[in-house]
Protein backbone atom coordinates (compact mmCIF):
# COMPACT_ATOMS: atom_id res chain seq x y z
CA UNK A 1 0.00 0.00 0.00
CA UNK A 2 1.41 3.33 -1.00
CA UNK A 3 2.05 5.97 1.64
CA UNK A 4 -0.21 8.98 1.60
CA UNK A 5 1.44 12.22 0.55
CA UNK A 6 1.50 15.15 2.96
CA UNK A 7 -1.11 16.88 0.86
CA UNK A 8 -3.43 13.87 0.88
CA UNK A 9 -2.95 13.55 4.65
CA UNK A 10 -3.84 17.18 5.02
CA UNK A 11 -6.99 16.70 2.96
CA UNK A 12 -7.93 13.59 4.95
CA UNK A 13 -7.36 15.34 8.27
CA UNK A 14 -9.37 18.36 7.15
CA UNK A 15 -12.22 16.14 6.00
CA UNK A 16 -12.30 14.22 9.29
CA UNK A 17 -12.15 17.47 11.28
CA UNK A 18 -15.01 18.89 9.26
CA UNK A 19 -17.21 15.83 9.72
CA UNK A 20 -16.49 15.58 13.47
CA UNK A 21 -17.17 19.31 13.97
CA UNK A 22 -20.39 19.18 12.00
CA UNK A 23 -21.66 16.11 13.79
CA UNK A 24 -20.63 17.21 17.27
CA UNK A 25 -22.46 20.55 17.17
CA UNK A 26 -25.93 18.98 16.82
CA UNK A 27 -25.11 16.46 19.56
CA UNK A 28 -24.26 19.10 22.16
CA UNK A 29 -27.84 20.22 22.91
CA UNK A 30 -28.93 16.57 23.29
CA UNK A 31 -26.30 16.12 25.98
CA UNK A 32 -27.36 19.32 27.65
CA UNK A 33 -31.04 18.34 27.61
CA UNK A 34 -30.25 14.89 28.88
CA UNK A 35 -28.17 16.33 31.72
CA UNK A 36 -30.77 18.92 32.67
CA UNK A 37 -33.54 16.27 32.71
CA UNK A 38 -31.46 14.09 35.02
CA UNK A 39 -30.86 17.02 37.30
CA UNK A 40 -34.55 17.87 37.34
CA UNK A 41 -35.43 14.27 38.21
CA UNK A 42 -32.85 14.14 40.97
CA UNK A 43 -34.06 17.32 42.65
CA UNK A 44 -37.73 16.39 42.40
CA UNK A 45 -39.34 16.26 45.78
CA UNK A 46 -41.83 13.57 46.60
CA UNK A 47 -45.30 14.93 46.02
CA UNK A 48 -48.16 13.90 48.25
CA UNK A 49 -50.97 15.40 46.19
CA UNK A 50 -51.92 12.92 43.42
CA UNK A 51 -53.63 15.66 41.35
CA UNK A 52 -50.50 17.79 41.49
CA UNK A 53 -48.39 14.79 40.55
CA UNK A 54 -50.67 13.99 37.63
CA UNK A 55 -50.70 17.59 36.43
CA UNK A 56 -46.92 17.80 36.73
CA UNK A 57 -46.64 14.65 34.65
CA UNK A 58 -48.92 16.08 31.96
CA UNK A 59 -47.08 19.38 32.08
CA UNK A 60 -43.79 17.60 31.48
CA UNK A 61 -45.12 15.98 28.35
CA UNK A 62 -45.96 12.46 29.45
CA UNK A 63 -47.95 10.53 26.88
CA UNK A 64 -51.43 9.14 27.48
CA UNK A 65 -53.84 7.04 25.44
CA UNK A 66 -55.34 8.43 22.25
CA UNK A 67 -57.15 6.89 19.30
CA UNK A 68 -55.53 9.46 17.01
CA UNK A 69 -52.57 7.96 15.16
CA UNK A 70 -49.35 9.90 14.80
CA UNK A 71 -46.13 10.66 16.59
CA UNK A 72 -46.64 12.22 20.04
CA UNK A 73 -50.41 12.34 19.46
CA UNK A 74 -50.95 11.25 23.07
CA UNK A 75 -49.02 14.20 24.50
CA UNK A 76 -51.31 16.93 25.82
CA UNK A 77 -48.68 19.50 26.72
CA UNK A 78 -45.29 19.60 25.09
CA UNK A 79 -43.12 20.97 27.87
CA UNK A 80 -40.08 21.86 25.82
CA UNK A 81 -42.23 23.87 23.43
CA UNK A 82 -42.40 26.70 25.92
CA UNK A 83 -38.64 26.64 26.40
CA UNK A 84 -38.16 26.74 22.65
CA UNK A 85 -40.57 29.68 22.34
CA UNK A 86 -38.77 31.53 25.12
CA UNK A 87 -35.47 30.92 23.37
CA UNK A 88 -36.80 32.18 20.03
CA UNK A 89 -38.48 35.30 21.39
CA UNK A 90 -36.21 36.25 24.29
CA UNK A 91 -32.76 35.08 23.20
CA UNK A 92 -32.52 34.44 19.48
CA UNK A 93 -34.40 37.46 18.15
CA UNK A 94 -32.90 40.20 20.37
CA UNK A 95 -29.35 38.87 20.72
CA UNK A 96 -29.28 37.91 17.05
CA UNK A 97 -30.16 41.45 16.08
CA UNK A 98 -27.54 42.84 18.49
CA UNK A 99 -24.89 40.60 16.96
CA UNK A 100 -25.70 41.52 13.37
CA UNK A 101 -26.02 45.22 14.14
CA UNK A 102 -22.82 45.08 16.21
CA UNK A 103 -20.82 43.58 13.36
CA UNK A 104 -22.18 46.18 10.95
CA UNK A 105 -21.28 48.99 13.36
CA UNK A 106 -17.74 47.64 13.83
CA UNK A 107 -17.29 47.44 10.04
CA UNK A 108 -18.63 50.97 9.60
CA UNK A 109 -16.32 52.29 12.34
CA UNK A 110 -13.33 50.51 10.83
CA UNK A 111 -14.16 51.92 7.41
CA UNK A 112 -14.55 55.42 8.85
CA UNK A 113 -11.19 55.23 10.62
CA UNK A 114 -9.08 53.23 8.16
CA UNK A 115 -10.94 53.60 4.87
CA UNK A 116 -10.44 51.08 2.07
CA UNK A 117 -7.12 49.27 1.70
CA UNK A 118 -5.88 50.75 -1.56
CA UNK A 119 -3.13 49.49 -3.79
CA UNK A 120 0.00 51.43 -2.82
CA UNK A 121 1.42 51.35 -6.32
CA UNK A 122 -1.91 51.59 -8.16
CA UNK A 123 -3.07 49.31 -10.95
CA UNK A 124 -0.32 47.89 -13.14
CA UNK A 125 -2.63 47.11 -16.04
CA UNK A 126 -1.39 43.52 -16.08
CA UNK A 127 -3.72 40.82 -14.89
CA UNK A 128 -3.25 37.42 -13.29
CA UNK A 129 -5.91 34.73 -13.44
CA UNK A 130 -7.15 34.05 -9.92
CA UNK A 131 -10.34 32.03 -10.28
CA UNK A 132 -11.58 29.81 -13.10
CA UNK A 133 -15.09 30.14 -14.53
CA UNK A 134 -16.19 27.04 -12.62
CA UNK A 135 -14.84 28.37 -9.31
CA UNK A 136 -16.63 31.68 -9.78
CA UNK A 137 -19.88 29.99 -10.81
CA UNK A 138 -19.81 27.83 -7.68
CA UNK A 139 -18.97 30.83 -5.46
CA UNK A 140 -21.84 32.95 -6.80
CA UNK A 141 -24.22 29.98 -6.81
CA UNK A 142 -23.60 29.59 -3.08
CA UNK A 143 -23.73 33.36 -2.49
CA UNK A 144 -27.07 33.80 -4.30
CA UNK A 145 -28.64 30.95 -2.36
CA UNK A 146 -27.11 32.20 0.89
CA UNK A 147 -28.76 35.60 0.49
CA UNK A 148 -32.08 34.18 -0.69
CA UNK A 149 -32.15 31.99 2.41
CA UNK A 150 -30.84 34.69 4.73
CA UNK A 151 -33.41 37.21 3.58
CA UNK A 152 -36.32 34.78 3.78
CA UNK A 153 -35.10 33.46 7.15
CA UNK A 154 -34.69 36.93 8.62
CA UNK A 155 -38.18 37.87 7.41
CA UNK A 156 -39.56 34.82 9.19
CA UNK A 157 -37.70 35.74 12.39
CA UNK A 158 -38.05 39.52 12.47
CA UNK A 159 -40.93 40.11 10.04
CA UNK A 160 -43.53 40.54 12.75
CA UNK A 161 -41.55 43.42 14.23
CA UNK A 162 -40.45 45.07 10.99
CA UNK A 163 -42.99 44.22 8.30
CA UNK A 164 -46.32 44.26 10.13
CA UNK A 165 -46.11 48.05 10.63
CA UNK A 166 -45.35 48.42 6.91
CA UNK A 167 -47.54 45.77 5.29
CA UNK A 168 -50.19 45.09 7.90
CA UNK A 169 -51.00 41.69 9.37
CA UNK A 170 -52.45 40.25 6.14
CA UNK A 171 -49.58 41.53 4.05
CA UNK A 172 -47.05 40.06 6.46
CA UNK A 173 -48.92 36.75 6.56
CA UNK A 174 -48.69 36.46 2.76
CA UNK A 175 -45.02 37.49 2.76
CA UNK A 176 -44.19 35.04 5.53
CA UNK A 177 -45.99 32.18 3.75
CA UNK A 178 -44.07 32.96 0.56
CA UNK A 179 -40.76 33.19 2.44
CA UNK A 180 -41.38 29.88 4.18
CA UNK A 181 -41.95 28.14 0.86
CA UNK A 182 -38.89 29.73 -0.72
CA UNK A 183 -36.76 28.97 2.35
CA UNK A 184 -37.81 25.32 2.38
CA UNK A 185 -37.26 24.88 -1.34
CA UNK A 186 -33.89 26.60 -1.66
CA UNK A 187 -32.45 25.09 1.52
CA UNK A 188 -31.53 21.70 0.05
CA UNK A 189 -30.04 23.42 -3.01
CA UNK A 190 -27.79 25.37 -0.64
CA UNK A 191 -26.53 22.08 0.76
CA UNK A 192 -25.61 21.00 -2.77
CA UNK A 193 -23.92 24.35 -3.40
CA UNK A 194 -22.01 24.07 -0.17
CA UNK A 195 -20.69 20.61 -0.97
CA UNK A 196 -19.56 21.83 -4.40
CA UNK A 197 -17.96 24.90 -2.81
CA UNK A 198 -16.06 22.84 -0.24
CA UNK A 199 -14.84 20.39 -2.88
CA UNK A 200 -13.74 23.26 -5.14
CA UNK A 201 -11.84 25.38 -2.63
CA UNK A 202 -10.66 23.00 0.10
CA UNK A 203 -7.22 22.37 -1.40
CA UNK A 204 -6.10 25.98 -1.23
CA UNK A 205 -7.57 26.49 2.24
CA UNK A 206 -5.48 24.00 4.16
CA UNK A 207 -3.08 25.42 6.73
CA UNK A 208 0.30 26.31 5.29
CA UNK A 209 3.52 27.51 6.80
CA UNK A 210 3.44 31.26 7.14
CA UNK A 211 -0.27 31.60 7.94
CA UNK A 212 0.49 32.38 11.59
CA UNK A 213 2.93 35.12 10.54
CA UNK A 214 0.12 36.68 8.55
CA UNK A 215 -2.05 36.59 11.67
CA UNK A 216 0.68 38.12 13.85
CA UNK A 217 0.86 41.06 11.46
CA UNK A 218 -2.89 41.58 11.70
CA UNK A 219 -3.37 40.59 8.09
CA UNK A 220 -1.80 43.85 6.96
CA UNK A 221 -4.87 45.76 8.07
CA UNK A 222 -2.93 48.01 10.40
CA UNK A 223 -0.15 49.21 8.15
CA UNK A 224 2.49 46.44 8.04
CA UNK A 225 2.67 44.16 5.03
CA UNK A 226 1.63 40.54 5.58
CA UNK A 227 2.69 37.84 3.15
CA UNK A 228 0.11 35.27 2.08
CA UNK A 229 -0.50 32.36 -0.26
CA UNK A 230 -3.44 32.17 -2.66
CA UNK A 231 -5.70 32.53 0.38
CA UNK A 232 -4.52 34.31 3.50
CA UNK A 233 -5.18 32.99 6.99
CA UNK A 234 -8.30 35.15 7.39
CA UNK A 235 -9.78 33.80 4.19
CA UNK A 236 -8.97 30.28 5.32
CA UNK A 237 -10.72 30.84 8.64
CA UNK A 238 -13.74 32.16 6.74
CA UNK A 239 -13.68 29.07 4.51
CA UNK A 240 -13.70 26.70 7.50
CA UNK A 241 -16.43 28.71 9.20
CA UNK A 242 -18.46 28.42 6.02
CA UNK A 243 -17.91 24.66 6.12
CA UNK A 244 -18.85 24.20 9.78
CA UNK A 245 -21.63 26.78 10.05
CA UNK A 246 -22.93 26.04 6.56
CA UNK A 247 -23.15 22.31 7.13
CA UNK A 248 -24.72 22.83 10.57
CA UNK A 249 -27.34 25.15 9.09
CA UNK A 250 -27.95 22.88 6.11
CA UNK A 251 -28.19 19.56 7.96
CA UNK A 252 -30.44 20.99 10.68
CA UNK A 253 -32.47 22.75 7.98
CA UNK A 254 -33.01 19.55 6.04
CA UNK A 255 -34.19 17.86 9.26
CA UNK A 256 -36.70 20.67 9.77
CA UNK A 257 -37.72 20.70 6.13
CA UNK A 258 -38.53 17.04 5.72
CA UNK A 259 -40.96 15.93 8.39
CA UNK A 260 -40.99 12.51 6.72
CA UNK A 261 -37.70 11.86 8.52
CA UNK A 262 -39.85 11.18 11.58
CA UNK A 263 -38.26 13.45 14.16
CA UNK A 264 -40.25 14.25 17.26
CA UNK A 265 -40.95 17.80 18.38
CA UNK A 266 -38.05 18.03 20.80
CA UNK A 267 -35.62 16.97 18.09
CA UNK A 268 -37.17 19.52 15.73
CA UNK A 269 -36.79 22.22 18.35
CA UNK A 270 -33.15 21.33 18.89
CA UNK A 271 -32.63 21.36 15.14
CA UNK A 272 -34.23 24.81 15.02
CA UNK A 273 -32.02 26.11 17.84
CA UNK A 274 -28.90 24.97 15.99
CA UNK A 275 -30.25 26.17 12.65
CA UNK A 276 -31.14 29.66 13.80
CA UNK A 277 -28.08 30.26 16.00
CA UNK A 278 -25.66 29.05 13.32
CA UNK A 279 -27.48 31.08 10.67
CA UNK A 280 -27.30 34.33 12.67
CA UNK A 281 -23.56 33.83 13.29
CA UNK A 282 -23.07 32.91 9.63
CA UNK A 283 -24.87 36.03 8.42
CA UNK A 284 -22.98 38.26 10.87
CA UNK A 285 -19.57 36.99 9.77
CA UNK A 286 -20.56 37.18 6.11
CA UNK A 287 -20.83 40.98 6.48
CA UNK A 288 -17.08 41.05 7.07
CA UNK A 289 -16.44 38.82 4.04
CA UNK A 290 -18.60 41.02 1.84
CA UNK A 291 -16.98 44.20 3.12
CA UNK A 292 -13.43 42.95 2.51
CA UNK A 293 -14.37 41.52 -0.87
CA UNK A 294 -15.96 44.73 -2.14
CA UNK A 295 -15.39 48.24 -0.75
CA UNK A 296 -12.88 47.25 1.93
CA UNK A 297 -10.03 46.19 -0.35
CA UNK A 298 -9.40 47.81 -3.70
CA UNK A 299 -9.28 45.36 -6.60
CA UNK A 300 -10.42 42.26 -4.72
CA UNK A 301 -13.83 41.94 -6.31
CA UNK A 302 -12.28 41.59 -9.78
CA UNK A 303 -11.10 38.10 -8.87
CA UNK A 304 -14.65 36.87 -8.41
CA UNK A 305 -16.27 38.89 -11.20
CA UNK A 306 -13.69 38.94 -14.00
CA UNK A 307 -11.69 35.96 -12.82
CA UNK A 308 -8.42 37.88 -12.87
CA UNK A 309 -6.75 40.38 -10.57
CA UNK A 310 -4.24 43.11 -11.14
CA UNK A 311 -0.62 42.00 -10.79
CA UNK A 312 0.03 44.72 -8.19
CA UNK A 313 -2.95 43.54 -6.16
CA UNK A 314 -1.61 39.99 -6.24
CA UNK A 315 1.88 41.12 -5.17
CA UNK A 316 0.45 43.30 -2.41
CA UNK A 317 -1.99 40.79 -0.86
CA UNK A 318 -0.81 37.36 -1.97
CA UNK A 319 2.87 37.70 -2.73
CA UNK A 320 3.69 34.04 -2.00
CA UNK A 321 1.05 32.98 -4.52
CA UNK A 322 2.38 35.11 -7.41
CA UNK A 323 5.39 32.87 -8.23
CA UNK A 324 2.98 29.90 -8.47
CA UNK A 325 1.06 31.65 -11.23
CA UNK A 326 4.01 31.49 -13.64
CA UNK A 327 4.47 34.06 -16.35
CA UNK A 328 0.83 34.92 -16.77
CA UNK A 329 1.21 38.62 -16.98
CA UNK A 330 1.91 38.38 -20.69
CA UNK A 331 -1.61 37.08 -21.27
CA UNK A 332 -3.79 40.07 -21.80
CA UNK A 333 -6.54 39.07 -24.20
CA UNK A 334 -9.84 39.77 -22.45
CA UNK A 335 -11.51 36.66 -23.86
CA UNK A 336 -8.81 34.14 -23.13
CA UNK A 337 -7.24 35.52 -19.97
CA UNK A 338 -9.90 34.21 -17.61
CA UNK A 339 -10.84 31.09 -19.53
CA UNK A 340 -7.65 29.44 -18.38
CA UNK A 341 -7.62 27.35 -15.28
CA UNK A 342 -6.66 29.38 -12.26
CA UNK A 343 -3.15 28.59 -11.00
CA UNK A 344 -3.09 25.89 -8.46
CA UNK A 345 -6.26 24.23 -9.78
CA UNK B 1 -56.90 43.34 -10.70
CA UNK B 2 -57.13 39.72 -9.56
CA UNK B 3 -60.12 39.13 -11.85
CA UNK B 4 -58.29 40.76 -14.74
CA UNK B 5 -55.22 38.55 -14.29
CA UNK B 6 -57.26 35.38 -13.89
CA UNK B 7 -59.63 36.19 -16.74
CA UNK B 8 -58.95 38.54 -19.67
CA UNK B 9 -55.17 38.70 -19.29
CA UNK B 10 -54.90 34.93 -19.27
CA UNK B 11 -56.99 34.78 -22.47
CA UNK B 12 -54.86 37.48 -24.10
CA UNK B 13 -51.60 35.81 -23.06
CA UNK B 14 -52.58 32.34 -24.27
CA UNK B 15 -53.92 33.78 -27.54
CA UNK B 16 -50.66 35.64 -28.20
CA UNK B 17 -48.74 32.52 -27.26
CA UNK B 18 -50.70 30.21 -29.55
CA UNK B 19 -50.87 32.56 -32.54
CA UNK B 20 -47.21 33.49 -32.11
CA UNK B 21 -46.01 29.91 -31.90
CA UNK B 22 -48.07 28.84 -34.93
CA UNK B 23 -46.86 31.88 -36.87
CA UNK B 24 -43.20 31.21 -36.05
CA UNK B 25 -43.45 27.52 -36.92
CA UNK B 26 -45.33 28.26 -40.15
CA UNK B 27 -42.68 30.80 -41.11
CA UNK B 28 -39.90 28.29 -40.56
CA UNK B 29 -41.71 25.47 -42.34
CA UNK B 30 -42.46 27.65 -45.36
CA UNK B 31 -38.79 28.48 -45.88
CA UNK B 32 -37.51 27.16 -49.17
CA UNK B 33 -34.97 24.41 -48.77
CA UNK B 34 -32.58 23.62 -51.59
CA UNK B 35 -33.35 20.31 -53.28
CA UNK B 36 -31.44 17.15 -52.50
CA UNK B 37 -29.31 16.37 -55.54
CA UNK B 38 -27.56 13.27 -54.33
CA UNK B 39 -28.90 9.76 -54.90
CA UNK B 40 -31.14 8.55 -52.09
CA UNK B 41 -29.28 5.95 -50.07
CA UNK B 42 -31.46 5.67 -46.96
CA UNK B 43 -34.83 6.44 -45.39
CA UNK B 44 -35.55 10.06 -44.57
CA UNK B 45 -38.24 9.24 -41.98
CA UNK B 46 -36.02 6.91 -39.99
CA UNK B 47 -33.22 9.47 -40.02
CA UNK B 48 -35.60 12.14 -38.80
CA UNK B 49 -36.94 10.03 -35.92
CA UNK B 50 -33.41 8.96 -34.99
CA UNK B 51 -32.25 12.56 -34.85
CA UNK B 52 -35.23 13.85 -32.87
CA UNK B 53 -35.02 11.20 -30.16
CA UNK B 54 -31.42 10.07 -30.43
CA UNK B 55 -30.06 13.52 -29.64
CA UNK B 56 -31.64 13.46 -26.21
CA UNK B 57 -28.74 11.16 -25.38
CA UNK B 58 -25.52 13.13 -24.86
CA UNK B 59 -22.68 12.50 -27.28
CA UNK B 60 -19.35 11.26 -26.05
CA UNK B 61 -17.64 14.53 -27.02
CA UNK B 62 -20.16 16.53 -24.98
CA UNK B 63 -19.64 14.36 -21.91
CA UNK B 64 -15.93 15.09 -21.87
CA UNK B 65 -15.74 18.73 -22.91
CA UNK B 66 -19.08 20.23 -21.87
CA UNK B 67 -19.86 18.20 -18.78
CA UNK B 68 -20.98 21.16 -16.69
CA UNK B 69 -23.47 22.47 -19.28
CA UNK B 70 -24.67 18.96 -20.02
CA UNK B 71 -25.42 18.07 -16.40
CA UNK B 72 -26.97 21.42 -15.50
CA UNK B 73 -28.87 21.48 -18.79
CA UNK B 74 -30.44 18.11 -18.10
CA UNK B 75 -31.17 19.10 -14.49
CA UNK B 76 -33.03 22.21 -15.57
CA UNK B 77 -34.94 20.84 -18.55
CA UNK B 78 -36.01 17.55 -16.95
CA UNK B 79 -36.95 19.34 -13.72
CA UNK B 80 -38.97 21.96 -15.57
CA UNK B 81 -40.71 19.35 -17.74
CA UNK B 82 -41.73 17.39 -14.66
CA UNK B 83 -42.97 20.52 -12.88
CA UNK B 84 -44.88 21.77 -15.89
CA UNK B 85 -46.79 18.59 -16.66
CA UNK B 86 -46.80 16.59 -13.45
CA UNK B 87 -47.09 19.08 -10.59
CA UNK B 88 -50.46 18.50 -8.90
CA UNK B 89 -51.70 22.14 -9.22
CA UNK B 90 -50.80 22.19 -12.94
CA UNK B 91 -52.56 18.90 -13.65
CA UNK B 92 -55.64 20.18 -11.84
CA UNK B 93 -55.50 23.50 -13.70
CA UNK B 94 -55.32 21.83 -17.12
CA UNK B 95 -58.10 19.41 -16.16
CA UNK B 96 -60.48 22.07 -14.92
CA UNK B 97 -59.74 24.75 -17.49
CA UNK B 98 -59.06 22.93 -20.76
CA UNK B 99 -59.00 19.16 -20.94
CA UNK B 100 -61.72 17.86 -18.68
CA UNK B 101 -59.49 14.99 -17.69
CA UNK B 102 -56.29 14.70 -15.71
CA UNK B 103 -53.50 12.27 -14.97
CA UNK B 104 -51.68 11.10 -11.88
CA UNK B 105 -49.57 13.96 -10.58
CA UNK B 106 -46.16 13.59 -8.97
CA UNK B 107 -46.04 12.84 -5.25
CA UNK B 108 -44.76 15.68 -3.10
CA UNK B 109 -41.25 14.25 -2.70
CA UNK B 110 -40.88 13.97 -6.48
CA UNK B 111 -42.15 17.53 -6.86
CA UNK B 112 -39.53 18.78 -4.40
CA UNK B 113 -36.74 16.93 -6.21
CA UNK B 114 -37.90 18.21 -9.61
CA UNK B 115 -38.07 21.78 -8.30
CA UNK B 116 -34.62 21.54 -6.69
CA UNK B 117 -33.12 20.21 -9.92
CA UNK B 118 -34.80 22.83 -12.07
CA UNK B 119 -33.77 25.76 -9.86
CA UNK B 120 -30.22 24.55 -9.35
CA UNK B 121 -29.82 23.90 -13.08
CA UNK B 122 -31.24 27.27 -14.12
CA UNK B 123 -29.14 29.31 -11.67
CA UNK B 124 -25.95 27.44 -12.57
CA UNK B 125 -26.57 27.78 -16.30
CA UNK B 126 -27.31 31.49 -15.97
CA UNK B 127 -24.19 32.06 -13.86
CA UNK B 128 -22.06 30.28 -16.42
CA UNK B 129 -23.65 32.36 -19.14
CA UNK B 130 -22.55 35.60 -17.48
CA UNK B 131 -19.23 34.31 -16.11
CA UNK B 132 -17.78 32.61 -19.17
CA UNK B 133 -16.33 35.26 -21.48
CA UNK B 134 -17.49 33.53 -24.66
CA UNK B 135 -21.06 32.80 -23.61
CA UNK B 136 -21.27 36.29 -22.11
CA UNK B 137 -20.27 37.76 -25.45
CA UNK B 138 -22.72 35.57 -27.36
CA UNK B 139 -25.64 36.19 -25.03
CA UNK B 140 -28.19 38.77 -26.05
CA UNK B 141 -30.74 40.73 -24.07
CA UNK B 142 -33.28 38.14 -25.24
CA UNK B 143 -31.31 35.34 -23.57
CA UNK B 144 -31.13 37.25 -20.30
CA UNK B 145 -34.82 38.16 -20.41
CA UNK B 146 -35.82 34.58 -21.20
CA UNK B 147 -33.74 33.22 -18.30
CA UNK B 148 -35.04 35.93 -15.97
CA UNK B 149 -38.70 35.45 -16.84
CA UNK B 150 -38.41 31.68 -16.55
CA UNK B 151 -36.79 32.04 -13.13
CA UNK B 152 -39.42 34.50 -11.94
CA UNK B 153 -42.27 32.27 -13.14
CA UNK B 154 -40.74 29.25 -11.39
CA UNK B 155 -39.97 31.26 -8.26
CA UNK B 156 -43.49 32.65 -7.88
CA UNK B 157 -44.77 29.13 -8.49
CA UNK B 158 -42.72 27.88 -5.58
CA UNK B 159 -44.00 30.71 -3.38
CA UNK B 160 -47.55 29.69 -4.19
CA UNK B 161 -46.88 26.02 -3.63
CA UNK B 162 -49.44 25.43 -0.91
CA UNK B 163 -51.99 27.80 -2.46
CA UNK B 164 -52.52 29.24 0.98
CA UNK B 165 -53.15 32.73 -0.38
CA UNK B 166 -54.92 33.75 -3.57
CA UNK B 167 -52.50 36.66 -3.99
CA UNK B 168 -49.53 34.31 -4.35
CA UNK B 169 -51.34 32.13 -6.89
CA UNK B 170 -52.38 35.20 -8.88
CA UNK B 171 -48.80 36.51 -8.78
CA UNK B 172 -47.62 33.21 -10.24
CA UNK B 173 -50.33 33.34 -12.91
CA UNK B 174 -49.29 36.90 -13.80
CA UNK B 175 -45.62 35.99 -14.28
CA UNK B 176 -46.62 32.96 -16.36
CA UNK B 177 -48.75 35.26 -18.52
CA UNK B 178 -45.76 37.54 -19.07
CA UNK B 179 -43.72 34.51 -20.04
CA UNK B 180 -46.41 33.29 -22.46
CA UNK B 181 -46.61 36.71 -24.13
CA UNK B 182 -42.84 36.90 -24.49
CA UNK B 183 -42.38 33.29 -25.53
CA UNK B 184 -43.07 33.39 -29.31
CA UNK B 185 -40.77 36.37 -29.84
CA UNK B 186 -37.81 34.89 -28.05
CA UNK B 187 -35.27 32.08 -28.05
CA UNK B 188 -37.67 30.19 -25.80
CA UNK B 189 -39.21 29.02 -29.07
CA UNK B 190 -36.52 26.34 -29.05
CA UNK B 191 -39.01 24.35 -26.96
CA UNK B 192 -40.82 23.75 -30.28
CA UNK B 193 -38.24 24.44 -32.95
CA UNK B 194 -35.78 21.83 -31.68
CA UNK B 195 -38.07 19.22 -33.25
CA UNK B 196 -37.97 20.99 -36.61
CA UNK B 197 -34.22 21.52 -36.62
CA UNK B 198 -33.41 18.00 -35.47
CA UNK B 199 -36.01 16.56 -37.86
CA UNK B 200 -34.63 18.53 -40.78
CA UNK B 201 -31.05 17.54 -40.10
CA UNK B 202 -32.09 13.93 -39.49
CA UNK B 203 -34.09 13.82 -42.73
CA UNK B 204 -31.09 14.94 -44.80
CA UNK B 205 -28.79 12.56 -42.99
CA UNK B 206 -31.31 9.72 -43.41
CA UNK B 207 -31.63 10.27 -47.17
CA UNK B 208 -27.89 10.22 -47.51
CA UNK B 209 -27.70 7.05 -45.46
CA UNK B 210 -25.49 8.64 -42.81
Amino acid sequence: MTRLSAHAKGLLFAGILLIVSTLSIPVAPYLWLSFSNDTATATETQEQNPRATFWRSVRRGSSGYTAVPGQEAGVVIHGNGLNWREYRVKILAPYGSYLMAGVLIIIAMYYAMRGPINLESGYSGQSITRFSVYQRVIHWFTAILFWLLSLSGLILLYGRYVLIPLLGSKGFAITAAACKEAHNLFGPIFLLALVLLIATFIRDNLYRKGDIDWLKKGGGMFGTHASADKFNFGEKVWFWLVCILGLSVSVSGVLLDFSILGLNRTAMEIAHVIHSAAAIIFISISFGHIYLGTVGTQGTLDGMTKGSVDANWAKHHHDRWVPETGNQEAIQHPLTSNMREAPGD
Amino acid sequence: MTEFIQGPLWTIATTIFLIGVVWRITTIMSCKVSGELSRTRGTAGVGSIKAIFGRFVPRKETISSGRFQMITGYMFHLGLFALLFFAAPHVEFLKQRYLGFGWTPMPRWAFVIAAELAFAGLILLWLRRIMHPVTRLLSTLDDQLASGLTFVAMFTGCLALFESYTQLRVLHLFTVELLLIYFPFSNLMHAFTFIISRGSTGTRAGRRGV
